[in-house]
């Protein structure tokens, strides 16, 4: 029955394609190359991408050959990569990872409750007005906004005066220049990056879903855990891409809040083409930094894999096939 | 009082709905905090931004008599400009590729569109400043015809941004029922006159949307800017940027606060047109930020 | 044996004359040059001539754009606009914040990056010659070049003034808050020491290598040209290991921060510190001290960036800027020794403030070492970036 049914369909579409064949037939129909439209971004990215950064590669095995000039690649070698890994910087590439991750968590943690409220439960009608407020930060200068910071963090400043008022804080506010700084800067700029897309995802739920899990007897609880969030899912993964990967290799945000405290990997890269003339060893680093970021992505990547695997193995439900 | 007013009575004194508001109210502070501040201390007549003298609009004054302060923002707008025309226009063009004309180049190319988002800001920096250098020709002095610095901005800035107006579009486009396109092909259209009459108009809104983002990346790009500006072409991120390490002045503040008065202007403009064109209030503010493109985010 | 440098008397042993220059010198070779050069300086004629200035003589047309490669806060911005209305040519100004950025940058630009002037500090500039940075200047162009005082002409890393006529001069110190800071600090141990207990976390450091590993070597006697592995070694052992996790930020212009409260003690240059105090209503809060018992000399020149494309306006602001007049102007602003026929009295008679911090006498100058750039660079260099990271 089913094989009948399939050539029906079958020949339905053979009947809908020749009759359009047909009709184009007496035009002469000049499809053009598959890739042809996508030709100047091809060049855009591998002439102004691809090249360079292959260059990047290509110096990070070379050296500084005296104090005038600032790449030599006649020698190659992985030793640019081993001073990387000296004690001092490694503790550069660990703090970033720090910084970073626990930047995008927060943003989750941040973010999550403010894209759920907004998609969930605000109305319909301010919804709209609601989301363009969060985004005028986003569309502010990112620097201007961290100087923003700097202004209220200051010792001398509103925040300081603010909490002394309250007795929060004994002396002036010390947190700029301090890792702490750098974190809560990190968080702010980042967070739209993080609620973006949660709303999106949990705007696009549909509301009966939740209600029939409801009416199925779940609580709140039981429902936001296995319907809302599996299905939010695809937008809390965009949001933690969206704010891990440029979190990782931003230092501007640490340059400003953090002074000696913020350095992070981006500075020591950009450093190393700054002022210290050796390309090496910044491509060296830049490198690295590729491969930090790559990496932590593929862990987490193969953590959340594995772990749905897990969970779906634990939640299937086995149906016995009755004999007919 | 009827069950539904009922209700929603109590769906509003709920805790939780309570404590969900109160957050999103406190991620609102939260969020325009240091925006308030800017604002405030624009007006600031000391000698550094940081620390408050008094009240008065000189900064302002300074900021507009400032050459190098205006040259920075002129600076930034056009080279926000081109960038966004070369994003756009490449950026489209390669979404409506992918979408309607996939084939084995595909995940190669899909590949290196998911490079170029992932490789951090300081990267491309460091690497197209030493490649402009080894190139030259219009990256360099001997570009008689346009402003070299520009050139090096525009082709910078266009980068990140072609990617994700690539799959911006390629997002909308696959969205989009092929049929409505293959209907107009057996009534006879022609595939370019199929293109600007159905495809073109159809995916209007996520190119505009591109548009917008590639333009504000490109406002914002601090990083490779630093890197690979010339002083003829130095736009206003570097200047505030050098300005951070240097001494802050109230004049930063000030102008930033007229940036932040146009560009609320133009979202609102953007907005109204959107509105106009049929779009709610919501889908104009998301395709304002882009969310389309948002990977793993479900099309529509 | 006296040297006689036009009012400046320095006692010291003809071999170890110091002329006044910035920083360092070029080891060795560079050391037979600056013993020509001194002879040359000391049996000078009479050139005090000072007074008014003339129009630079016709090169060519001033452009109307003149690019700047500079240190911070380092001219008036009065000046600069009084420069345009003269001349026609607007100016704009990139800041960097050590020597070894400005070169770098230059380096990497390799002529694109579109500057046209740029004011390193003198013992840079053999470097940056070498490297092919710089332009020629034509002195022919430059007739307020007869301001400059002779003791600062003609310097071992450029006799002749070929690639550059001299800014300033000046020194490194260091400026502390005494209400932060209950201990005084005379010598560069009571700094480490502070910097170590009363005000650690809350310190700065000039954000150049140099002045970075000089602290070490001045607390500990040694020359700080020095190029012996072991003090190297010494040196870098102490500065990040023992300095820099005390250290609240790597910053070139800490003067106004300081006095903003930024910080309790920071090391500095005379002419930012001094900034500091002009721009705070408390300045008998603040310290400012000179280093000792050695610390720098320094000296800064305008230069004219390869393949500038405002030539003229480049010649037309140094003949501007050696006028005695305007050249007074700047002082007051920046608050370094120009270096002009005449400057010190000029700028004692209109009454200048915290000129101490301007004008050194000849038992402080006797304290100022000029340093070198040797092979010991890329080592001091390193030091500095595993300090920075070190830090964090």
């Amino acid at each position: 029955m089913a094989g009948i049914e399939n050539a029906e369909i079958e020949a339905a579409e053979t009947q809908a394609a020749g009759a359009g064949v047909g009709a184009g037939a007496e035009r002469p129909r000049r499809r053009a190359p598959r890739f042809l439209l996508a030709i100047p971004a091809w060049f855009l990215f591998v002439f102004f991408f691809a090249v360079p950064v292959l260059f990047i590669f290509y110096y990070s095995f070379g050296y500084k050959p005296d104090i005038f000039r600032t790449i030599a690649t006649d020698h190659l070698s992985f030793d640019r990569y081993g001073d990387s890994f000296s004690d001092t910087f490694r503790d550069v590439f660990s703090g970033t990872l720090q910084v970073s991750l626990t930047g995008t968590l927060l943003c989750l943690l941040i973010g999550f409750p403010f894209a759920y409220w907004l998609a969930v439960k605000v109305p319909a009608r301010w919804r709209g007005l609601l989301l363009g407020l969060t985004i005028v930060p986003f569309w502010t200068n990112f620097l201007v906004r961290t100087l923003g910071w700097l202004i209220l963090l200051q010792p001398n400043g509103p925040l300081s005066g603010v909490l002394q008022d309250l007795h929060l804080i004994g002396s002036p506010l010390d947190i700029l220049d301090t890792r702490e700084a750098v974190q809560l800067g990190v968080v702010y700029n980042y967070l739209p990056l993080m609620i973006f897309p949660l709303f999106v995802a949990l705007d696009r739920l549909d509301p009966a879903l939740r209600e029939a899990s409801k009416d199925l007897g779940a609580n709140r609880w039981r429902t936001f855990r296995q319907v809302t969030l599996p299905l939010a899912s695809p937008g809390v993964i965009a949001g933690l891409l969206l704010v891990f990967i440029p979190l990782t290799g931003d230092y501007i945000t640490a340059l400003v809040l953090g002074g000696a405290k913020g350095n992070m990997v981006g500075a020591l890269v950009a450093s190393q083409f700054n002022t210290a003339q050796n390309w090496a060893l910044g491509s060296a680093m830049a490198v690295i930094l590729i491969l930090m970021i790559l990496g932590t992505v593929a862990i987490f990547a193969a953590i959340g894999l594995v772990g749905r695997a897990l969970i779906q193995r634990r939640r299937r439900v086995e149906i016995a096939v009755e004999p007919a | 009082m009827s069950a539904v007013a009922a209700r929603r009575d109590r769906a509003r004194r709920d805790p939780v709905n309570l404590l969900l508001g109160a957050w999103g109210v406190a991620v609102f502070v939260f969020l325009f905090l240091p925006i308030v501040m800017i604002v405030i201390f624009s007006f600031n007549e000391g000698r550094a931004l940081v620390v408050w003298k008094e009240f008065g609009l000189r900064p302002y004054v300074d900021a507009l008599d400032n050459p190098t302060i205006r040259n920075a923002i002129f600076t930034s707008l056009r080279a926000a400009l081109g960038a966004a025309v070369i994003a756009t226009v490449c950026g489209t063009l390669a979404g409506i590729a992918l979408a309607r004309r996939p084939g084995r180049w595909t995940i190669g190319f899909l590949a290196l569109v998911f490079l170029v988002l992932v490789t951090p800001e300081i990267v491309d920096a460091i690497s197209l400043l030493i490649w402009y250098v080894r190139i030259g020709g219009p990256f360099g002095p001997d570009n008689t015809i346009l402003n070299y610095g520009l050139v090096r901005l525009w082709v910078a800035h266009s980068i990140f941004a072609t990617a994700v107006v690539t799959l911006i579009v390629r997002a909308r486009l696959a969205g989009l029922d092929e049929s409505l396109e293959e209907a107009s092909a057996d009534l006879y259209a022609t595939p370019a006159s199929t293109f600007r009459k159905i495809t073109l108009p159809l995916m209007m809104p996520a190119v505009l949307a591109g548009a917008l983002l590639a333009f504000s990346l490109s406002l914002d790009n601090t990083i490779i800017s630093s890197f690979v500006s010339t002083a003829n072409a130095s736009p206003w991120p570097v200047y505030v940027f050098s300005a951070v390490r240097a001494v802050l002045r109230p004049e930063i503040a000030a102008m930033s606060t007229l940036v932040l008065l146009l560009t609320l202007f133009a979202l609102g403009l953007v907005a109204l047109v959107l509105r106009r064109g049929g779009a709610s209030g919501e889908e104009a503010a998301a395709m304002l930020v882009g969310v389309e493109a948002a990977p793993g985010a479900p099309g529509k | 044996m006296a040297e006689d440098f036009d009012g400046v008397k320095i006692l010291a042993p003809r071999a170890t004359v110091q002329r006044m220059t910035r920083r360092h010198f070029m080891a060795g070779s560079a050391m037979a040059i600056f013993s020509g050069s001194v002879l040359l300086a000391a049996c000078g004629e009479d050139t005090q001539t000072g007074g008014g200035s003339e129009s630079p003589s016709a090169g060519g047309e001033v452009e109307d754009q003149l690019n700047f490669f500079h240190w911070a806060e380092y001219d008036d911005p009065a000046v600069f606009k009084d420069f345009t209305d003269k001349y026609g040519a607007a100016t704009k100004i990139d800041v960097y914040a050590s020597n070894e950025e400005a070169i770098a940058k230059l380096t990497a630009s390799a002529g694109t990056s579109g500057y046209d002037m740029v004011i390193p500090t003198g013992v840079f500039i053999p470097q940056m010659v070498s490297l092919d940075l710089l332009e020629e200047i034509d002195l022919d162009r430059i007739p307020n070049f007869k301001n400059v005082d002779e003791i600062y002409r003609d310097q071992p890393w450029d006799p002749g003034n070929k690639h550059s006529v001299p800014k300033d001069w000046g020194s490194t110190g260091w400026i502390y808050d005494k209400t932060k800071v209950s201990s005084t600090i005379e010598t560069w141990n009571d700094f480490i020491a502070v910097a170590q207990g009363e005000a650690s976390g809350k310190t700065s450091v000039l954000d150049t290598p140099g002045n970075l590993a000089g602290i070490y070597f001045w607390a500990n006697g040694i020359n700080w040209a020095t190029t012996d592995q072991a003090e190297l070694d010494a040196a870098e052992e102490f500065t990040v290991n023992e300095l820099a996790p005390h250290i609240k930020a790597y910053d070139s212009y800490p003067g106004i921060a300081l006095t903003e409260g930024k910080y309790a003690l920071s090391h500095a240059w005379n002419g930012d510190a001094r900034q500091g105090l002009l721009s705070t209503d408390e300045p008998d809060r603040y310290v400012w001290g000179l280093g000792a018992p050695v610390t720098e000399l320094w000296m800064d020149n305008w230069c004219i960036v390869k393949g500038a494309e405002h030539p003229n306006a480049a010649h037309a602001w140094i003949d501007y800027i050696c006028d005695p007049k305007v050249s007074l102007t700047d002082l007051a602003y920046h608050g370094y020794n120009t270096g002009i026929i005449g400057v010190q009295e000029e700028a004692e008679a209109a009454g200048l403030e915290f000129l101490d911090m301007v004008f050194f006498s000849d038992e402080q100058v006797a304290t100022m070492d000029p340093g070198a750039v040797n092979e010991a660079q890329q080592r001091l260099v390193d030091i500095w970036n595993k300090a920075k990271a070190a830090s964090a």
